[in-house]
């Protein structure tokens, strides 16, 4: 069943996912018929969770779904362990078709191959920390002993030393998050679903853990799929974001080509509160020497000018432009390949590029 | 709103009168409204009043009270009637009660039809005000003053007053005098139409179908042992019998039936509780008292702590010094054993109620109907079935006291948050896995409150049991009543007050443990 030639880790094709009591039937009618969903709502009581998204999570990257509730990013991420089934289309982890897998192989892919952490922790009370964490191993009936090393080493992993024998219920919030991040991580799975992991956590502590888990993840490089209603948490966190709006995927990209390319109005409204310093790249708002030159006359002597590379970001310029007249020259390889005005640092901190 | 659609808005909803309506409605907003205020028209009026206003909470309060004082007024009549007879019969101290009774009655009347009057005024613009802030939400309920509306009142006078006021006035037949009307009129014989009148309309509800006295039937033993079906027709005779009579004696053939043929089964069951039974009162009563107390004190201390041991210690002593040790000691085995039944039957079907909505939809009404009989009705089916003695009492007991169980057993388990059952199937839980795991432990608790009202149901059934003979403190309390021996049964009651009292602290304090 595994397709070696596949690269991704995950491909979502053409997932469906209508709620009510006749789906298929709401379903055969919106690909014919081109309802709308209210329509679809009025005739057949159902509810389209998600619409057609195809999607495809690279090896190792942290892909992020972003959304508002509602949009069916949580509906979404579920299909991925099959907690969901969907009303239609596929999904493969490395070329296995999920939906073909009995119970026990179901069980077993949960179990082994995919972590998941839940908005709510959705922690077992009745256990302590440590039996939670290995919840995932004692569902496949893994000796007391090695669940007892595996938690004490995932309990280094998210900063919890000491803590395997207290209660949840006698942890913070934070730390109750950081729980439920150790149980998803303690079979060592692959894949990592998160769903909305961090959103009912404060402001600070949200910023600790995200910063937390990017450098666990950079250390693990499992493939994570994040879903968050956050576009600051989503662009901190993702290699890639997908923004959804009722159940379709509206834009995909990276984000800076996110911020930069908003696909529609949706997309650049959410955009706009952004800030851009850490979006945007010496290379995007340089412009060609000789444009420059024939604008403004020869361009001063190059040593007294600020220099950057291409890859040094909007913050970073702005800090080194300040107080200088001259304006920032971009070096390649030794090579003056382009400069950065004041206008168009000025420009770039409003998100044009 | 200023004061000009506030005034229409009174005008569209009372119509006429709207004025005097607009200034007792918004009084009575401001808290400005006297206590004495009393709608005349309204008292006037009476039900029609409430008739016209289209408000049928006041039109009911008028109609009754109306009705309560005619009725008063009817039986004035009657009793003056009743005098006149008295009077004729020469029975004198009929005539004076019946005398005192007709001005009794007179007086009443005159007093619940003013008062009702005047109280029905005083409600009227208060309970209008409640109308009138309803109809602002929804314009579509009825308002303003209609004549049309007194049709239906009048109807509604029609149908209920003439009969009540008729019953009123007369004197309610006599069930075997109407028994024999009925018989009378089968042989053909005529019948004065009042009193027919009054057997069928004012007396108990008639009896509608006379049936055929059904075959006698009975199951007797044959030589070997087995048993055969007799019927034997009804004696020529005697009389037709009503339909519950009828109904009545079919079930009892069919349970008879039942326990002739199918007897092994009742007495298997039998058998089983008995023997269940034996071990418990083993330990129980067998066990020397000393060693039963002691052990009795370490438990409640240990589950639950120096003054809960100490209360025991003290129902206990209670228990010993008044002679009802082993009574006691018998009683508690009993509600043991029911217990153990109640749970081993309660917890499974309560999981299966969770897990299982065509289940949940058979279990929930019948479960409903087992708490809302009366604790002794099931005494019924068990004499019927198992006849009498401890098992069939320790079987009403389990058919009453298990619903809590499965009840709790299933609310537990539904109550188990879905994300935390989510999150253990994220991570691959089998169904078992799922129940064993999480369910049942999150279920807990309220599974142990099943425990508690399970033991506590137990206990207030076994006594009750003692009607079927399963003894314990129950007999001597149903004892001490059938001879009216008040004494003993005060000191009984009393220890089966502690006897509860000790196993709930025990439980409930074992239940919630504190750190």
């Amino acid at each position: 069943m595994t397709d070696p030639a596949s690269s991704y880790s995950i491909e979502l094709s053409n997932v469906w996912k209508i709620f009510g009591p006749q789906p298929a039937a709401a379903l055969a009618a919106i690909r014919s018929g081109n309802l709308s969903k209210a329509e679809v709502l009025q005739q057949f009581g159902a509810v389209v969770g998600v619409q057609d998204v195809s999607l495809s999570i690279l090896e190792g990257e942290i892909f992020c779904i972003m959304g508002l509730s509602g949009s069916g990013k949580s509906t979404l991420v579920r299909h991925v362990n099959r907690l969901i089934e969907p009303t239609a289309g596929s999904i493969r982890i490395h070329g296995t078709d999920v939906g073909k897998l009995n119970a026990e192989e179901l069980r077993a892919l949960r179990a082994k191959r995919i972590g998941m952490v839940f908005q709510n922790m959705a922690l077992l009370p009745h256990r302590s920390v440590r039996d939670n964490i290995a919840f995932a191993l004692e569902l496949r009936n893994v000796d007391a002993r090695t669940r007892f090393d595996v938690s004490e080493d995932v309990l280094r992993k998210v900063s919890l030393q000491g803590y395997g024998d207290r209660m949840p219920s006698e942890l913070s919030g934070g730390m109750q998050q950081r729980v439920g991040l150790g149980r998803a991580i303690a079979a060592n799975p692959d894949i990592l679903l998160m769903d909305e992991p961090f959103s009912a956590l404060d402001p600070l502590i949200r910023r600790g853990l995200q910063t937390e888990f990017l450098s666990l993840s950079r250390d693990m490089r499992k493939t994570t799929l994040f879903i968050t209603h956050d576009l600051d948490e989503a662009i901190r966190m993702g290699n890639r974001i997908a923004i959804m709006k009722d159940g379709v995927v509206v834009q995909v990209g990276t984000p800076t080509e996110i911020v930069t390319m908003p696909a529609d109005k949706y997309v650049s409204d959410f955009v706009e509160g952004i800030s851009k310093l850490k979006l945007l790249f010496a290379g995007n708002l340089m412009e060609p020497v000789e444009k420059y030159e024939r604008e403004n006359g020869p361009l001063p002597d190059l040593e007294t000018c600020p220099s950057a590379r291409p890859d040094d970001d909007l913050d970073h310029l702005v800090r080194i432009a300040v107080r200088r007249k001259e304006p920032i020259v971009v070096f390649e390889d030794d090579k003056a390949v382009g400069i950065v005005t004041k206008d168009a640092l000025l420009r770039g901190v409003q998100g044009e590029a | 709103m200023d004061h000009g659609t506030e005034a229409r808005m009174f005008r569209d909803f009372a119509g006429r009168s709207d004025a005097y309506y607009a200034s007792a409605i918004s009084r009575l907003q401001r808290n400005r409204l006297p206590f004495w205020h009393v709608n005349w028209s309204a008292a006037a009026g009476g039900f029609l009043w409430a008739a016209t206003r289209a408000n049928g909470f006041l039109f009911w309060i008028g109609f009754a009270l109306d009705l309560v004082a005619a009725v008063c007024l009817a039986l004035a009549y009657k009793y003056a009637g009743a005098a006149e007879q008295a009077v004729i019969d020469e029975k004198q101290f009929l005539v004076t009660r019946f005398e005192a009774w007709e001005v009794s009655s007179f007086w009443a009347a005159i007093l619940v039809f003013v008062i009702g009057r005047l109280l029905f005024g005083w409600l009227a613009d208060r309970v209008y005000a409640r109308q009138y802030e309803r109809w602002r939400i929804d314009h579509g309920r009825p308002s303003g003053l209609r004549y049309s509306r007194l049709l239906p009142a009048l109807l509604a006078l029609l149908l209920i007053w003439p009969l009540t006021l008729y019953r009123a006035t007369q004197f309610a037949p006599e069930p075997r005098a109407c028994q024999r009307q009925d018989r009378a009129l089968q042989d053909g014989e005529s019948v004065a139409f009042k009193d027919r009148f009054n057997c069928l309309a004012i007396g108990d509800f008639p009896t509608l179908f006379w049936l055929d006295r059904p075959d006698e039937i009975s199951f007797p033993r044959n030589e070997d042992g087995t048993r055969n079906l007799v019927r034997k027709p009804a004696g020529e005779n005697l009389p037709p019998v009503d339909l519950n009579t009828f109904i009545s004696q079919h079930i009892e053939d069919s349970v008879g039936y039942l326990t002739a043929f199918y007897g092994i089964f009742f007495d298997s069951f039998t058998a089983f509780l008995r023997a269940m039974l034996g071990i418990i009162t083993a330990v129980f009563v067998g066990t020397p008292w000393p060693v039963t107390a002691g052990v009795l004190l370490a438990v409640a201390y240990r589950w639950a702590g120096g003054r809960v041991a100490a209360f025991v210690g003290a129902s206990l002593a209670y228990l010993a010094l008044f002679g009802f040790w082993n009574t006691a000691m018998d009683t508690l085995s009993l509600v043991v054993a029911a217990s153990i039944i109640c749970i081993l039957v309660g917890l499974p079907l309560g999981i299966w109620i969770a897990k299982s909505s065509l289940v949940r939809s058979i279990a929930t009404p019948v479960l409903d109907v087992m708490q809302t009989i009366p604790s002794f009705v099931y005494l019924l089916p068990a004499v019927a079935f198992f006849s009498i003695g401890k098992p069939p009492g320790i079987l009403a007991t389990v058919i009453f006291a298990m619903p809590p169980m499965a009840r709790l057993t299933a609310l537990g388990i539904r109550q188990v948050p879905e994300n935390t059952r989510e999150a253990a199937l994220a991570f691959g839980a089998t169904p078992r896995q799922l129940l064993t795991k999480v369910e049942l432990p999150l279920a807990l608790p309220s599974i142990m409150a099943g425990v508690n009202q399970v033991v506590m149901m137990s206990l207030s059934m076994v006594v009750i049991a003692a009607l079927i003979g399963a003894g314990g403190m129950g007999f001597v309390v149903t004892e001490a009543l059938s001879n009216t021996r008040i004494g003993r049964g005060i000191l009984a009651g009393f220890g089966i007050a502690l006897l509860a009292m000790m196993i709930d602290r025990v439980i409930q304090k074992a239940r919630r443990p504190q750190r």
